[in-house]
């Protein structure tokens, strides 16, 4: 028969986001594809350019608005590394808390959009159900349901309210139970069985040499993590151990793989975050005002020519980079330069070559086990 | 818990990484020194200065030596005012991350603490300054790394750096069809908020003025 290509997206459910995906397919099985991106390329770096260090944080909370929280810690945290700003513990706690709840609403909403796309549906109902729990939670820390502006560099923009601690223990301990109802809906489903095994197998020594990192790479049975090997806020002094899934064939992880690792990864922020809440310093149910020094520190806002900062981070999808160079317009108020790395931009195409030689009705499961993110992506 | 990289281990591990470079290029001019990041846990990385003409040997000698196993990023700056010898920079972000004797069927749990020698993860940077000029050029990596290999296309989408030897390069992020030598991120692109700043300046809108202005009734 012959060969033929095939445009599936920008609007495609496959996609996730707007990007396309050209399939060459010899009757059902994927010979060769193509991955085309860049549909929503907003400039974020150039415009960083133009902008100070403080108000460069909510431009880094809609590059992903699935987790917003994580992308502006990831940049504060860079800027901190430039500006040489000290941040106070509590802060740190706060903003891991935050980060992990944040990790819970994204793996939920992965979950939530991967549901349909393998027939279903009552999985997004259910999980989006949960994850408003969630935002509700990052909604009393910044203020609005998506995008926070909830980092500073040198701390966080308000303490956790009073009885936010209560609301979080009940909810992730709602949560833990509601993780076993998920299993039992969906380790039990024969489709869900069928059509995650088996498919889109991939090796941890592929995916690292792409670029891949994140849950994708420790489904393959590795514990590669960054808030593990070297962990940055105060990971390394709350209880919990790396997600990593023992991959089925010596071909690595398949997509059902990739599934449950994210649900194991689920349970350790839910660990986290209970052990986390106990030990913050200054007490969970005392709320200090904001700008006290318990919660932010006064950070320098110029930064010399010749002076950088980088930052590596565990992002809900794999370690996210941020590279900044100091010195730029109005006196070194603004970055030379700013570089964001997202995890998707090297998965996407990464992913469209391991579609190579499976059938077309797999593709939507293999990239939807990616959790691909276009907005992170385009930038 | 107890399972995290010390920060000796981490510190010893960046110091035999640069040794290992020094005794190799030391001669050739390389400059590799150890510093410390000031945020998070204050982990040391590797940064490495050198010569395009000498990156692919250096690059595969970080391959097959040194072990860095992720190149994660890419970028390319713009110095207009940098002088003759720096013009443009590319600084690449490189990770050596723990993964040696993955077995299938197994789940292979690393403890930070038991790692040794080329298992403990290191962070490099390397710089390689470029003259000024209108056509940079560094060599591509592409082969030793299939992660530089839509880092090193977005980098001469966004900012003009040619990659010498990369296969099939084209654009990415900017839309196909831009014109020939349109790379936004060179700094004689301005944006508007650099001469004129709408925000601040004019916070209403009122000096604005509609682009069909003066040819509609």
């Amino acid at each position: 028969m012959a060969e033929m290509w095939i445009t599936m997206g920008p609007q495609h459910p496959m996609t996730h986001g707007l990007w396309t995906l050209r399939v060459k397919v010899d009757g059902e099985t994927v010979t060769d594809t193509e991955a085309e991106l860049g549909y929503i390329h907003r400039g974020v770096e150039k415009i960083c350019e133009a902008r100070d260090f403080t108000q460069i944080t909510p431009y880094c909370d809609r590059l992903c608005y699935v987790s917003a929280m994580t992308w502006a810690h990831s940049y504060v945290m860079a800027a901190e590394d430039l500006l040489e700003a000290e941040v106070p513990e509590r802060a740190e706690y706060i903003r891991l808390m935050a980060a992990e709840v944040q990790r819970l609403a994204s793996h939920l909403m992965w979950l939530g959009a991967f549901g349909p796309d393998i027939g279903n549906l009552t999985l997004m109902t259910w999980c989006l159900r949960d994850r408003e729990m969630f935002l509700d939670l990052l909604q009393e820390l910044g203020g609005s349901r998506m995008h926070y502006n909830y980092p500073r560099i040198g701390g966080v923009k308000r303490d956790i309210p009073i009885g936010w601690a209560g609301r979080l223990k009940a909810k992730v301990k709602l949560f833990e139970h509601r993780i076993k109802e998920y299993e039992m809906l969906l380790d039990e489903s024969t489709i869900w069985l069928v059509r995650l095994q088996g498919v889109g197998y991939a090796t941890a020594e592929d995916q690292l040499d792409a670029g891949v990192t994140g849950p994708n790479i420790r489904a393959a049975g590795v514990n590669t993590d960054v808030r593990w090997t070297n962990p940055y806020s105060v990971y390394d002094q709350v209880d919990w151990e790396p997600a990593v899934e023992k991959p089925t064939s010596v071909k690595g992880a398949d997509c059902y793989d990739r599934y449950r690792v994210r649900m194991e990864e689920m349970r350790q922020s839910c660990r986290m975050l209970l052990d986390a809440i106990d030990k913050v310093p200054g007490g969970a149910n005392t709320h200090y005002q904001p700008g006290d020094e318990m919660i932010l520190t006064k950070a320098p806002t110029r930064a010399p020519e010749g002076a950088t900062g980088f930052s590596t981070y565990e992002c809900t999808r794999g370690v996210s980079n941020f590279y900044i160079q100091g010195g730029g317009d109005g006196r070194g108020k603004n970055p030379y330069r700013l570089s964001i790395r997202s995890p998707m931009f090297l998965t996407i195409p990464y992913v469209a070559k391991t579609m190579i030689g499976y059938k077309i009705a797999d593709i939507p499961a293999i990239m939807g086990s990616f959790d691909p993110c276009i907005g992170e992506t385009d930038r | 818990m107890g399972t995290t990289v010390t920060k000796e281990q981490n510190a010893e591990a960046a110091k035999a990484a640069a040794d290992n470079l020094n005794s190799r290029f030391s001669d050739a001019g390389i400059v590799v020194e150890v510093l410390a990041h000031t945020s998070g846990l204050a982990y040391d990385f590797v940064r490495i200065t050198c010569a395009p003409s000498q990156w692919r040997g250096v690059a595969k000698y970080l391959k097959n030596e040194i072990g860095v196993n992720y190149c994660g990023m890419v970028t390319g700056t713009h110095y207009p005012d940098g002088g003759a010898e720096r013009g443009w920079e590319v600084a690449y972000h490189m990770n050596r991350w723990p993964i040696a004797n993955v077995k299938a069927h197994t789940m292979t749990v690393l403890e930070g603490e038991k790692l040794k020698g080329k298992d403990i993860p290191v962070e490099l940077e390397i710089f390689i300054p470029l003259p000024a000029g209108e056509s940079p050029s560094v060599p591509s990596i592409q082969d030793i790394w299939v992660g530089a290999d839509w880092n090193e296309k977005e980098t001469w989408d966004l900012v003009g750096i040619d990659f010498e030897g990369h296969v099939n390069m084209h654009r990415v992020l900017n839309p196909h069809d831009s014109p020939v030598g349109f790379h936004p991120l060179q700094r004689q692109h301005k944006i508007r908020y650099h001469d004129y700043n709408e925000m601040y300046d004019d916070p209403q809108g009122f000096g604005r003025k509609p682009v069909d202005e003066g040819r509609v009734k």
